[in-house]
């Protein structure tokens, strides 16, 4: 497919010959296509689109659309997609009645309804700029500097013709921001983080998802027990845990003794003396200290307590380069060396931590417009994307150790738990039942929620934005009940209260 | 007409006014839903104050997520009382878990539906705990519909 594929194909395909109706943007990058069957080639890729989708919802595997084709000129997308096209012969209904993600939709001529296509309409403008967007990146990739300011250059004079309110313009517009604040560095405003947090925490289900899952999971892992330390790996401003708290003191057979320990600056204290008089509320025995990051050995774990360590969206950034070391394995080290009950991990499910600058580009353009429209479909004006924008500028004008959003997906955590000697443990039905129901309470018809492998995952129109996991130690300590079915109100599987 | 009967019947009535016996009162409001019992708060003084009585909107909260089990009410009473959970959490999510279709049919549901609605009101409450500044308390207002005003 293009989407995901754009990267891989600038270094791949440069002898296209670039006659004069060949679409020059495009050829950069290794298709071959006339400007005039540019409407037709986008909604046959939607379609097609629509028809993976479907398959895939109908648990057709999807090589049924490729093992019999043979593809003898990939760079000629207009066959390709013809053919493509014709392979499928599902008549499959489009799955989401709603307006179609946009990462499609910037293929789409118009929508499917106007039976009339307007080439000059602002979505060819929308093609154009995405066009724009990838080659500047190019450049930047190839440390050609005077044509990527070009390119600025010529990105904000097309942007007013797309519109920045929504959809392509609106990604578009952060991610020129970030690119020419790469080429020319200057202060960033200072930002009111504990307001965009906010904002980004109630215009979203991603972080209730978050810390829902990593609840229930520390939840039913502490069945049974009396004293009991989590570990928050970054506290900011306490909102996962007074639900804990009022879970394990509706436990049948009274509350244990909870310890929480969270890292952060000194302003956390605020927050830990809140947590404090939240826990005396509903009478709680409670104790909170506050660490600081660089300090993880001051860290003390009292005889029979219980640990569980908790790290919502934070792992990442002790990642560095692949291949070179970071903290990330000193970090896995002292959280197995506390032997915890279990370890809850909330991370993006995207890649940006690729070494190329193109690759890292690319990914992110595309999670976070992924992002953004899900964002758009709840109404939530600009306080969630500004909060987001701080990670765009990251990864795309940082590097080294400036660059701390360092995503990597699932699979790669997955790998790397292995290593450290983690093992997962799988998400209960009642955590996967609870975020069922949060999703369908928040505004935006088109999130869902898969489960890979024990893990929980929150998409968006079919693409994964969040994924929680839970973990262990394996050697010694108890595995924590799998697949539990423990509700923090005395509900238990085998009890039915009618 | 028989007007001696209905004096005779209109006389008995007169003796007993529910107003009286507000307890038996409340035991009546707490069978009522929602919305009506809101209604019934805008009837006078005497109804708003018995209808604001925690126990009538503890029985229209344990009508839809079956909360009534030791150690509940002290929780709840504690974050604020179940005319605002019911107000703030259990009334919205039922409204808008009915609307989308979903029942909550076995037990295994219901609780699903307590969970959530008590994890969403103690946020509420962590808010309010805070110093007020600009920090209204605002994680609950996802679940209200919003209004047009175009």
């Amino acid at each position: 497919m293009v989407d995901s594929s754009y990267g891989q194909e600038s270094s791949a395909n440069k002898s296209i010959s670039t006659s004069p109706e060949i679409d020059g943007l495009l050829a950069g990058v290794g298709y071959a296509i006339r400007p005039s069957d540019l409407p037709h080639v986008a909604e046959r890729l939607e379609k097609l689109d629509s028809a993976i989708i479907a398959a895939a919802a109908a648990g057709l595997p999807p090589e049924f659309l490729c093992s019999d084709a043979v593809h003898y000129n990939p760079s000629d997308l207009a066959a390709w997609v013809d053919s493509m096209s014709m392979l499928t012969s599902l008549s499959s209904p489009p799955i989401h009645p709603a307006p179609a993600p946009w990462p499609v939709q910037i293929y789409a001529p118009a929508p499917l309804s106007t039976p009339t296509v307007d080439l000059l309409a602002p979505e060819d403008a929308g093609i154009n700029l995405v066009h724009l967007l990838m080659s500047c990146a190019d450049s930047i990739h190839r440390d050609d500097h005077p044509s990527a300011s070009k390119l600025i250059h010529e990105m904000q004079i097309l942007l007013p013709r797309v519109g920045t309110a929504f959809g392509i313009g609106k990604v578009a517009a952060y991610f020129i921001d970030a690119l020419d604040r790469r080429l020319r560095p200057r202060p960033s405003p200072p930002a009111e983080d504990e307001i965009l947090y906010h904002y980004f925490y109630e215009s979203s289900p991603y972080l209730r998802f978050a810390h829902l899952t990593a609840n229930q999971a520390i939840l039913e892992s502490f069945n049974g027990l009396d004293r009991v330390h989590v570990i928050d790996l970054n506290l900011k401003h306490g909102l996962q845990w007074p639900a804990l708290i009022q879970a394990l003191a509706l436990r049948p057979g009274g509350p244990p003794f909870i310890r929480l320990t969270g890292f952060g600056p000194p302003e956390i204290c605020e927050v830990g003396r809140r947590l404090a008089d939240f826990a005396r509320s509903v009478k709680v025995p409670f104790a909170f200290t506050r660490l600081d990051e660089i300090q993880p050995n001051l860290l003390r774990v009292e005889p029979g307590e219980t640990v569980a360590v908790n790290s919502v969206l934070q792992l990442h950034q002790f990642l560095s380069d692949p291949g070179s070391p970071g903290p990330i394995d000193s970090v896995l080290s002292w959280v197995k060396a506390l032997r915890p009950r279990i370890v809850t991990v909330v991370e993006q499910e995207a890649d940006h931590n690729r070494p190329g600058f193109l690759d890292r580009f690319t990914e992110a353009l595309f999670y976070y417009s992924t992002v953004f429209d899900s964002l758009e479909s709840a109404a939530a004006g600009a306080g969630p994307e500004v909060y987001l924008q701080k990670e765009i500028c990251n990864i795309v004008c940082c590097d080294g150790e400036e660059r701390v959003e360092r995503h990597e997906p699932l699979a790669s955590w997955r790998a790397r738990f292995g290593r450290a000697g983690l093992w997962p443990v799988p998400h209960g039905s009642s955590a996967f039942r609870q975020a069922s129901m949060l999703l369908t309470l928040s505004s935006g018809e088109g999130y869902s929620i898969e489960e890979v492998e024990g893990c929980l995952t929150l998409s968006w129109h079919g693409r994964a934005v969040i994924s929680a996991s839970a973990w262990h130690c394996g050697d010694g300590v108890d595995a924590p009940p799998l697949a539990g079915n423990i509700f923090f109100n005395g509900y238990s599987g085998s009890d039915r209260r009618e | 007409m028989e007007n001696a009967e209905g004096e005779k019947e209109r006389d008995n009535t007169r003796r007993y006014n529910i107003n009286d016996n507000h307890d038996l009162l409340a035991e009546i409001l707490a069978r009522l839903d929602g919305p009506s019992l809101a209604a019934a708060a805008s009837v006078c003084r005497l109804w708003r104050a018995v209808s604001r009585r925690d126990t009538v909107w503890e029985a229209l909260c344990n009508r839809h997520v079956a909360a009534d089990f030791p150690g509940t009410r002290a929780v709840v009473a504690a974050l604020g009382g179940y005319r605002r959970l019911y107000c703030r959490c259990v009334g919205p999510i039922s409204n808008r878990l009915a609307v989308s279709g979903e029942h909550a049919t076995t037990a295994a549901a219901v609780a699903a539906r307590l969970s959530l609605s008590l994890s969403l009101f103690s946020i509420d409450y962590y808010e309010r705990l805070g110093d007020g500044g600009w920090q209204r308390p605002s994680s609950l207002l996802f679940l209200r519909s919003p209004v047009d005003v175009s």
